[in-house]
């Protein structure tokens, strides 16, 4: 993995801070949603300190509390926005809730809605009665079998009063009493200031009526009878059962709540039975109803708490439900964590019971929307994604041009590193970089460090050769002045075997010894070598003519220009450099064949090359030939070789300012060693 | 009366050697380890002829000053330099101390000998008369074989004398080639070919030095050198 990537990958883990942001958001919601719990369970129980103090204004009957029961006729009577209209309808009630069914020992079914509207209490009945059975024109209530609906009432005082409601015929109607007549007869009178209408469906009828309020007792009987069949639905026996209680919201209450709580709040008073006792304020839910959250910030959808495990609101118009509630009215006042269910979003409920001398007779519950916080944290939160994306992007630039930077530097020293033992052999002592005091300048100071010492290695062995020839040189000498007496002495005929042995040997060594440190006197002669005007032409005619005499054997050509060649050289250093390249070429030409001496111009330089037919050069060596102490003759031969003869060409070319190199001919049939030597 | 040969040598081995091969010929030999030693008897009693290494014990150069000092003492005494590497024998024949001769120690004892003797021949030479017979002329040179004299348009060429052999066995023959191996028989040395080259070249300085225009010895490439008069 390259250092720009590793830097990348670093710089990468900077997300980690938009990861560590949503973490603290949810952290930090969590704890807003807890104290926004506390504050709101700590709203509700003081305001439910606040009702319980003041029962009267809050319950219906402080004294009672029986539970509110359906079968016994309890009633729970809606409080209405406005009068509805007497048509036998309930759509224009605006409420959403159902109508009750009345408890039946027989199969007729009725069923009861009740509101209050200004001084009225509104009753809408359903009756399932199929055959209408309308009530004759000359009514004897008492012996006549007719549909009707009974309502009576009853006061604290123990007065009762009961009305009945039949027509002939559909319509608005009035409620009839019986009034004791003159004659001892009871006899139906109209009570004009109960009206009614009775509207006739396909299967039975409905009643819309409308009572005054104070016409009404602390007591109410409803009933429905059908006038063919005898069947009945609702409360029998008035003077027998207690009657149905009427429960509602408690006139004032509503306005008392609305000095307790602030905007967003919703606050309902229940009973004892969940039933709502007052109602104000109203929640704000952040989106608007029926429009999923989908607008909120992007952010959320990585963040967004799962709420979908959250309790459903229960929400109906006469009561209010949930566990907490039920805990409420148990004494133990809580909140919990509810969806609205019209938008499912966040809805925090705290409830808090309403005791009343020692007993729970009710419970405030508050309502709030949690989206508020939402939009608090969104806010935080969206600050926090753009401050660390931010701090990302730029970590990740930074962290990529320091990598860039870095990754350059060791590219250059790398590549220096490569270039420094160039293919001459020379070593480049200065790196790159090594200036600098980090680790990059460390590890260029230890790379010069270690050419350093490299380049000691390498000059120790350049002039290895020549110190062991200079060392060795004194005991040969030895050697050779101690023979040189000993024949001077005279040997024994028997024993000059061994002497001559001995001189051929010293013979040797000094040979070796010359070869050893030809470089070395070649270096130096070079040192104090001198240009001269030199005509190569001249110098290679008469060489060869030498080479001619020395080498009998060999063939040797030699193409020269036609002209003199004039450059500033050395010509002994050249004939120097020419006597190895022929004495290469001898040793590796075969007995018949052909060496070649050529000396052409080329592009401002002399080419001047030495061609043999001898066997080609592996290609691995051709650039190693001239290096120095390289040798790579595989045949025995009585001359020593050390490769220096092919070094000593490069350094005379190189002294000319020129360059050697050795190739295979084209044809296969032979090697050739080329010197370009500048004309200047 | 036996000639007298004093050797300074550092090296026991060599000493001794050149020590009994001198001896064998006749010569009374006295051998001195170091520079010191060897002062103390110069001051005595100077030798007829002094072999002298350049370095001597710790002394890397005492063979100079050693032989600064006995010139002082002695115009005419024949000195041979011996040197342990080729490539001293230009510096020390660029010191101009007035030795004869300058050596490698790799010299083989008969060519000691031989040039021991010629110097020795030389310094009888020099005490006779003029001898016209013995007198080489080509051109503007003019050679002493016997008291190995040169000179150019008549100013005395001081060479050494492997370089006088050198230029004695060109100029014998004006326009003959000489290759390197001849010019060493001449000369009574064993040198390797680039020795040779840097003799001659020494010769030619010395010339030039006399007569910038000097062109006398003319280098024939992969043969050798010719004297062109």
């Amino acid at each position: 993995m390259s250092i720009r990537l590793q830097l990348l990958l670093i710089a990468l883990t900077t997300l980690v801070l938009p990861w560590a942001g949503c973490q603290y958001a949810r952290e930090l919601e969590t704890t807003l949603r807890r104290s926004q719990e506390y504050s709101l369970q700590a709203s509700a129980g003081t305001i439910a300190h606040a009702l319980a103090a003041q029962p009267q204004s809050v319950l219906r009957d402080v004294a009672d509390a029986q539970p509110f029961a359906t079968p016994l006729g309890d009633v729970y009577v809606y409080p209405l926005n406005n009068q509805p209209l007497l048509d036998g309808y309930r759509e224009d009630w605006g409420l959403a809730a159902e109508p009750t069914p009345l408890p039946t020992a027989t199969n007729l079914r009725a069923r009861l809605l009740a509101g209050f509207a200004d001084r009225y209490l509104y009753v809408y009945l359903e009756v399932d009665d199929a055959g209408f059975d309308p009530e004759p024109a000359d009514v004897h209530p008492e012996h006549d079998r007719f549909d009707r609906v009974d309502l009576s009432t009853r006061w604290p005082d123990g007065a009762l009063q009961s009305y009945f409601f039949a027509t002939a015929a559909e319509g608005l109607i009035e409620a009839q009493t019986l009034v004791h007549g003159d004659d001892g007869v009871d006899h139906a009178a109209a009570e004009p200031r109960i009206q009614a209408y009775w509207r006739q469906t396909s299967h039975g009828y409905r009643l819309e009526a409308r009572v005054p309020k104070s016409l009404i007792g602390s007591r109410l009987w409803i009933e429905a009878s059908d006038g063919g069949s005898n069947a009945r639905a609702g409360f029998m026996g008035a003077l027998t059962m207690r009657g149905g209680r009427i429960f509602s919201v408690t006139p004032g209450l509503d306005t008392l709540l609305t000095t307790f709580i602030g905007p967003g709040t919703r606050a309902t008073v229940i009973d004892e039975n969940s039933l709502k006792l007052g109602l104000a304020g109203a929640v704000a839910l952040a989106s608007p109803e029926g429009q999923p959250a989908t607008e909120r910030s992007w952010y959320r959808r990585f963040v967004a708490d799962d709420i979908s495990d959250w309790p459903l609101q229960v929400a109906a118009p006469d009561r209010v439900a949930g566990n907490n509630i039920t805990a409420a009215l148990q004494g133990h006042g809580s909140a919990e964590w509810l969806r609205a269910a019209a938008t499912r979003d966040a809805l925090l409920s705290a409830a808090a019971p309403i005791v009343v001398d020692g007993r729970t007779r009710g419970a405030v519950v508050l309502e709030q929307a949690g989206d508020q916080l939402l939009d608090l944290r969104d806010r935080a939160l969206t600050h926090l994604f753009d401050l660390t994306l931010l701090a990302t992007a730029l970590s990740v630039s930074v962290a990529f041009g320091i990598a860039a930077w870095i990754s350059l530097r060791i590219g250059r020293l790398r590549q220096a590193a490569d270039a420094a033992v160039g293919s001459d052999g020379s070593i480049r002592l200065q790196m790159p970089e090594s200036s600098r005091s980090d680790e990059i300048g460390a590890l260029a100071r230890g790379f010069e460090r270690l050419l350093a010492r490299l380049n000691e290695h390498t000059q120790y062995l350049r002039t290895l050769g020549g110190k062991l020839s200079h060392e060795l040189r004194t005991p040969l000498t030895i050697v050779r002045s101690s023979l040189d007496n000993l024949e001077s002495e005279g040997v024994r005929i028997d024993q000059r075997g061994y002497v001559t042995r001995a001189r051929e040997g010293t013979l040797r060594l000094h040979a070796i010894l010359s070869a050893l440190g030809a470089a070395a006197r070649v270096e130096e002669s070079i040192k104090q070598a001198e240009r001269v005007s030199v005509d190569l032409c001249a110098v290679l005619q008469s060489a060869v003519e030498g080479y001619r005499g020395a080498f009998p054997t060999a063939l040797m050509e030699l193409f020269t220009p036609p002209d003199a060649c004039f450059m500033r050289g050395a010509p002994d250093l050249i004939v120097q450099m020419l006597d190895k390249l022929v004495d290469n070429a001898v040793d590796f030409c075969p007995p018949s064949g052909t060496i070649t001496v050529r000396l052409a111009r080329n592009a401002g330089n002399y080419e001047l090359s030495v061609d043999n037919d001898g066997p080609p050069i592996p290609g691995a060596m051709l650039d190693l030939l001239f290096e120095s102490l390289f040798e790579h003759r595989q045949g025995v031969d009585d001359k020593p070789h050390f490769g220096l003869g092919l070094y000593i060409v490069r350094l005379v070319a190189e002294f000319h300012g020129g360059t050697a190199a050795a190739r295979n001919r084209a044809d296969g049939g032979g090697a050739s060693f080329t010197v370009m030597l500048p004309m200047l | 009366m036996r000639k007298h040969i004093a050797i300074v040598e550092d090296e026991p081995a060599l000493r001794e050697n050149y020590s009994a091969a001198l001896s064998r010929q006749g010569y009374q030999v006295k051998t001195y380890g170091n520079r010191l030693k060897a002062m103390q008897s110069f001051t005595v009693h100077l030798p007829d002829l002094a072999i002298i290494d350049i370095s001597l014990e710790d002394e890397a150069e005492g063979g100079f000053d050693l032989c600064r000092d006995l010139r002082a003492m002695s115009a005419e005494l024949p000195i041979i330099f011996l040197t342990a590497r080729d490539s001293e024998l230009d510096a020390v024949s660029g010191l101009r101390l007035g030795a004869d001769d300058f050596l490698t120690k790799d010299v083989s004892l008969p060519h000691l000998a031989a040039r021991v003797a010629a110097l020795f021949r030389r310094i009888d030479a020099l005490k006779r008369p003029d001898n016209a017979a013995q007198t080489l002329r080509t051109g503007a040179l003019s050679i002493d074989a016997e008291k190995m004299q040169t000179t150019w348009n008549g100013a005395p060429v001081t060479l050494s004398l492997t370089e006088f052999w050198i230029v004695h066995a060109l100029a014998r023959n004006p326009g003959h080639v000489k290759n390197r191996q001849q010019l060493m028989d001449a000369a009574n040395v064993v040198l390797d070919d680039n020795t040779i080259t840097s003799h001659v070249k020494r010769v030619r300085r010395k010339f030039q030095h006399l007569d910038a225009a000097f062109d006398a010895i003319q280098t024939v490439y992969g043969m050798g050198y010719r004297w062109v008069g």
